[in-house]
């Protein structure tokens, strides 16, 4: 626990010394969205809300890959490894303060994302429901926090680890993203039925608990050289 | 050859490791007794880091076997880590965080005390740096941090990897006192092999990943 | 190497011999016995190869994650092989389901509705990750690294599969209470269709089966060759 939390404050403060990764998300986050918005063109987006939702949900994943790709850079760079593993502390704390790093870089890039898009493409004065919204991209970011953790961890020694990465995520976010997207344009209304929010989020904590039971205890694997 | 019932400080027995299908060590058979440094010689991919990272748990043997006071490797490793102070090429630091920092990281990960790092601080004469990032520090000095980052715990074996790389006389001076401290056992790989002249109790020299 | 030389042959031998006549029973009840569908057509019959494919397929990839796991807490490179091997052969079976499946998406729209859109997404998904599986297989050079990561990517399949089966029927559907079972189905056919479904099903695992000791055998065979290639290029 106590090497778990030191993990996670190394993990901060190089952000916050480095600031590398948060800007770069949001810069990417902002410019995908400006450029969805003049790519599909128009004072009216065809497909309305629902359209932009899903949109939205596509630039989440891909903002998630730009942070994930540069996870364990430092360690790599400056042979970092050694003094981690060589260690007594679980190899599986590293996992999880990586994870927590990036579920907070993730919430914060969406911090920003959030009030653009509903500048950008709020339409006709519906949205979907902002509560289930958030929620959804809490539990979605935890996943992909996670399940990115350690795919990034094993990419971490492999040669064309940038695009090895997104490749090797994507099935994983496929899922995800479905039931994002549904449970997110369900809540558009006038809410006619459809998915009810909390099933779409029973099945994303579903999704968090076996990323988080295969995660831990699968990173030991993956470090090891 | 110390009393047979206590263990080997380091024992290999034909231990191989490849990197794919290149063979970086190949039988290599080695003891070392405790309280006995050993020096590890030999050119460029000789194998002798690959060696020192399989005692510092951080490879896993793929054939022989390794046994640290009488722990088998990779079995064992996690008994084993809490002994083992490993010093690489590389010193093992953030360079973006401070000494202190990097040394309270490596604290919380060995379970050591923070008292210790001011400690250490002052047996790598970095007590006036501890504030300065690790990447501004020069090369002589990174290094004496990685040493300090290796004695936190105060461990009874010590793997140095060319530890007298980049030291300035005052640093060479405070490894030699380290060294002689050090009650423990220690592998120590060098390409200057006649300066730890008075602290070594034997040599092995590695070529191709075999022993020499 | 080892003893059981002699054993090998025999068992591939006695799986095709098995796989042959399970096919071709499987064969002349889809073409002979079952009763022709009464909404869906003489086309229908397509059913009977679909699922038992697709059925194998999940069976293939839920092998190769199995002796995935296997390799990780023994180390053993031959588990490695075990675990690669249903894995490629999912690839094959996998590509045949896509197709089959969208041959008979075409022909029967409405009445096996949960047979229908969803299960070719997931599907979609599983066969994206068996695709992920090889690339990050061909990145890494042979060697126990290589062998350690695919066995991690292969048990994370498993994980994703049930994933998948659920989450694309959640998102398609409105229904989280009622997923997709095999009561409900086999509720849905008579006697004779499900029988023929299970003969057919028995029919493509065994051909599997066969395919895998084949493979197998293949492989190892290709190893020694280059163990051999090895020592002869050390002494020249």
């Amino acid at each position: 626990m106590r090497a778990y939390r030191a993990l996670l404050r190394k993990d901060l403060l190089l952000e916050l010394r480095g600031r590398e990764l948060v800007p770069a998300m949001v810069v990417f986050v902002v410019g995908a969205l400006v450029l969805v918005r003049l790519g599909l063109g128009g004072e009216r987006l065809a497909g309305g809300t629902r359209a932009a939702t899903g949109l939205l949900w596509v630039v989440v994943v891909f903002t998630s890959m730009l942070a994930l790709v540069r996870s364990f850079a430092q360690e790599r760079e400056h042979g970092i490894w050694d003094g981690l593993l060589s260690a007594p502390a679980d190899r599986s704390a590293i996992w999880a303060a990586r994870a927590s790093a990036t579920f907070l870089f993730l919430g914060v890039t969406q911090a920003v994302a959030l009030p653009l898009f509903w500048l950008f493409f709020l339409q006709d004065g519906r949205s979907p429901s902002l509560a289930v919204l958030a929620a959804a991209l809490a539990l979605a970011d935890l996943g992909v926090a996670m399940l990115g953790a350690l795919l990034a961890g094993l990419v971490s020694n492999v040669r064309a680890r940038e695009v090895l990465l997104p490749v090797l995520f994507l099935p994983f976010a496929l899922p995800l993203v479905s039931v994002a997207v549904r449970m997110t344009v369900d809540s558009i209304p006038p809410q006619n039925g459809g998915l009810g929010a909390l099933h779409g989020l029973g099945f994303l904590a579903l999704y968090d608990t076996i990323f988080a039971l295969l995660g831990w205890a699968l990173f030991e694997y993956v470090v090891e050289d | 050859m110390s009393s047979p019932e206590r263990a080997p400080a380091v024992r290999c027995d034909g231990l191989t490791r490849r990197y794919g299908e290149r063979v970086a060590l190949d039988a290599v058979s080695l003891t070392v007794a405790p309280g006995e440094r050993l020096l590890l010689t030999g050119g460029n991919g000789a194998g002798k880091t690959t060696l020192l990272r399989v005692l510092a748990t951080v490879l896993r043997p793929h054939a022989g076997e390794v046994a640290i006071d009488g722990h088998v490797l990779p079995r064992d490793a996690r008994k084993v880590r809490p002994a083992i102070g490993y010093v690489g090429h590389e010193p093992l630091v953030y360079p973006a965080l401070t000494a202190r920092e990097n040394l309270e990281l490596y604290a919380a990960l060995y379970g050591v005390g923070r008292e210790r790092i001011e400690q250490v601080l002052e047996l790598a004469g970095l007590n006036g740096r501890g504030a300065d990032p690790a990447g501004e520090l020069s090369r002589g000095l990174r290094q004496r941090l990685g040493l300090a980052r290796a004695m936190l715990h105060s461990p009874s074996l010590l793997l140095l990897d060319e530890p007298t790389t980049g030291l300035d006389e005052d640093g060479r001076e405070r490894l030699r006192g380290v060294l002689a401290a050090h009650r423990g056992a220690a592998v120590i790989a060098t390409h200057e092999p006649d300066w730890f002249a008075g602290l070594e109790h034997g040599r092995l020299r590695l070529a191709a990943g075999k022993a020499a | 190497m080892n003893g059981s030389h002699r054993a090998r042959p025999d068992r591939a031998t006695a799986a095709a011999t098995a796989a042959a006549l399970l096919m071709a029973l499987a064969l002349a009840m889809i073409f002979f016995y079952v009763p022709t569908d009464v909404s869906e057509g003489y086309s229908q019959r397509i059913f009977y190869f679909h699922v038992p494919i697709a059925l194998t397929t999940y069976f293939l990839f839920t092998w190769g994650a199995v002796n995935g796991a296997r390799f990780l807490l023994k180390r053993d490179m031959s588990l490695d092989l075990k675990s690669y091997v249903p894995m490629h052969l999912g690839v094959i079976f996998g590509s045949l389901t896509l197709v089959t499946g969208s041959i008979w998406a075409n022909i029967a729209w409405g009445t096996w509705w949960f047979w229908g859109d969803t299960q070719l997404t997931t599907f979609l998904i599983i066969f994206l990750f068996n695709c992920a599986y090889f690339m990050l297989r061909f990145s890494i050079e042979p060697g126990e690294r290589r062998a350690t990561f695919s066995a991690v990517y292969a048990v994370l399949g498993v994980g994703l599969i049930p994933l998948s089966v659920i989450g694309v029927h959640v998102a398609q559907t409105n229904d989280l209470i009622h997923p997709i079972t095999f009561n409900e189905n086999g509720a849905n056919m008579d006697g004779s269709m499900f029988l023929t479904f299970l003969v057919a099903l028995a029919a493509m695992i065994t051909l599997s089966v066969t395919m895998y000791l084949i493979e197998l055998r293949g492989k190892r065979i290709d190893d020694r060759l280059r163990a051999i290639r090895r020592l002869a290029g050390g002494e020249a």
